[in-house]
């Protein structure tokens, strides 16, 4: 099952009449989701879209997320699904990049998506929505698409945010997808009676990966367009939910939800976190709260799902990352570029058939961490005695806000473009709980406050990547060589 | 409007954003936005959350927007409708 559209059509062929996607109040079996690519992916023939053409997905999590991304692969065109957070200058960077012919959007997004790529020679439709572009009529009888697509071919694109001020585009081909669903699903046993609950963004490598794995066994995908409490309980106990892939702010948020009632979450089989390391504090909330554990998965954008912890002993493992999923190798290396010992930390390197090449058009930085065909990920850890993997720390210099990766550059450049700053450098600080939020050191030049800078900020940049503190100095503190000295700044 | 209402809504913002702050730092009717809540969804939640608990009171965090969260006066207004519903 080497491509997407293969994929589809062999669970198409089990599982017709079972659900696939359920939003809010419409429920569709993969029979009419079948349908509905079909006629969506003949609406983009006929807006020019063929085969390697790149095409956005600026959607929420939604049944036309799902429809837009296997109707753009069964043409063998690319999909760049796009963070629905991001504004302006963003999503400007990400079509120019990945040389975007045609956006599929909602009507609630039209605006902001024309705007921001007018002049770029981009296509804007509108899928979702009361005024669109296409619509799927049930008595629609769209024509079969049959593209032949070679597996080595691109059918995504997703970004790696890193310390360099640009995300960098990581492509992953049909065969990288498909080999990332058998490896996750077998490791986790997902099957079709699985229903899986997604609020962690699609567009994202987390939840896409879990997202592309539940179509290969049939399961349910049921989608909330962003992560509300209630609803995400509602869904959990109404539904009977089996799957639910979360951030630890996400688990840590429910446990501590007051309610008037006890909520039943007996349904759910497996919670995972992701995203960020799970605190010994939350996963025993949500225990306690739930009688459910959650469990931590590590992947990268580059590589996919890399390993999950399914231990039994998972009281006293819960700050591990598990093992390795199937046919995905992990190794622990030293700065010598030997491999450590049990338990010695070093730099985690994957090896993985679901992998990316390497970086689009930044061979220097593709050769520093694809090297010996593993991809090394800038993480730190060591390995058990067992084969457990425990993540240590970081050598990439980025902010995790609640599972989002900021680029402290990137926020940087942003600010530095108001007329007011002089200097400014934004790294990341800890909350009173423990959690990473941004902080920008500012060097104004002349008096501003900062609720300048939150107006600056507010509809430019995603919300995530907006300083929560920000802090004026009349200079930034450095060494004699002119290099930033951060730890005097948190 | 109930003054212990108020006085708790400062302390919560105190413990869950604004820890550098005293009860007294922060007027009633200040924008709060100038103190940076409310400028991210994470922050936001977590002051819900809060908020609920110490109110023990249930808040739709769609009915949540900037204007909610502009000052003391209109959080406390929303909770004190809550609270008397």
């Amino acid at each position: 099952m080497p491509t997407i559209p293969d994929l589809f059509l062999s669970t198409l062929n089990k599982y017709k009449d079972k659900t696939a996607v359920v939003e809010g109040g419409r429920r569709v079996t993969y029979g009419t989701l079948d349908l509905m690519v079909r006629s969506l992916a003949s609406f983009l023939i006929s807006g020019g879209i063929g085969h390697g053409d790149k095409v956005a997905i600026l959607l929420p999590n939604s049944l036309e997320f799902i429809t837009s991304f296997f109707s753009v692969s069964s043409l063998g065109a690319v999909s760049v699904p796009l963070n629905t957070a991001y504004k302006g200058e963003e999503i400007r960077f990400y079509v120019s990049d990945s040389q975007i012919k045609l956006l599929i959007t909602e009507e609630r997004l039209k605006p902001i998506a024309e705007k921001v790529t007018a002049g770029l020679g981009v296509s804007v439709v509108v899928v979702r929505g009361v005024k669109r572009d296409w619509s799927f009529l049930e008595n629609d009888t769209p024509a079969y698409i049959t593209t032949l697509i070679k597996p080595d071919e691109d059918a995504l694109y997703l970004y790696s945010t890193g310390s360099t001020g640009r995300p960098k585009r990581v492509a992953r081909s049909h065969f990288n997808l498909t080999a990332l669903a058998d490896n996750h699903t077998q490791t986790v046993g997902l099957t079709d009676n699985d229903r899986i609950l997604f609020t962690v963004p699609l567009a994202h490598t987390y939840g896409f990966g879990n997202f592309i794995s539940a179509v290969k066994v049939g399961a349910s995908i049921y989608v909330l367009q962003e992560f509300n409490r209630n609803k995400v309980a509602d869904l959990i106990e109404r539904e009977s939910i089996t799957l639910f892939p979360a951030v630890p702010f996400m688990l840590n948020v429910l446990a501590e939800t007051f309610t008037h009632k006890p909520r039943d979450f007996s349904s759910l089989k497996l919670v995972i976190s992701a995203g960020a390391p799970l605190s010994r504090q939350t996963f025993f909330k949500f225990y306690e709260r739930f009688g459910v554990y959650p469990r931590q998965l590590y992947g990268s954008t580059e590589t996919g799902v890399i390993s999950i912890n399914l231990s039994e002993d998972i009281e006293n493992t819960f700050d591990s990352v598990g093992l390795p999923v199937k046919n995905v190798e992990v190794k622990i290396f030293r700065e010598d570029g030997n491999e450590a010992n049990i338990n010695e930390v070093g730099e985690i390197a994957v090896k993985s058939p679901s992998m990316t090449k390497g970086y689009y058009g930044l061979e220097e930085q593709t050769k520093r961490v694809f090297k010996n065909g593993f991809y090394f990920t800038e993480d730190l850890g060591k390995m058990d005695e067992k084969g457990y993997i425990y993540i240590l720390g970081r050598k990439k210099l980025f902010i995790n806000v609640a599972g989002n990766k900021v680029d402290p550059t990137e926020v940087e450049n942003f600010l530095l473009n108001h007329p007011k700053i002089k200097e400014v450098v934004v790294l990341g600080a800890s909350d009173n709980y423990g959690n990473e939020l941004v902080k920008a050191v500012v060097v104004p030049k002349e008096d501003m406050d900062s609720k300048e800078i939150y107006a600056y900020c507010k509809d430019q940049v995603a919300d995530f990547k907006i300083p929560r503190m920000v802090e004026f100095r009349k200079e930034i503190p450095k060494s004699p060589t002119g290099k930033v000295l951060r730890e005097y700044l948190k | 409007m109930n003054e212990e209402i108020k006085n708790t809504v400062k302390q919560v913002l105190i413990r869950k954003l604004l820890h550098d702050f005293a009860p007294e730092d922060i007027n009633d009717d200040a924008p709060l936005i100038e103190l940076g809540v409310g400028v991210d969804s994470v922050a936001t939640l977590e002051l819900i959350v809060a908020l609920e608990e110490e109110f023990k009171i249930s808040i739709d965090e769609s009915e949540v927007n900037q204007e909610l969260l502009a000052t003391v006066n209109n959080i406390s207004d929303y909770i004190w409708k809550l609270v008397t519903a």
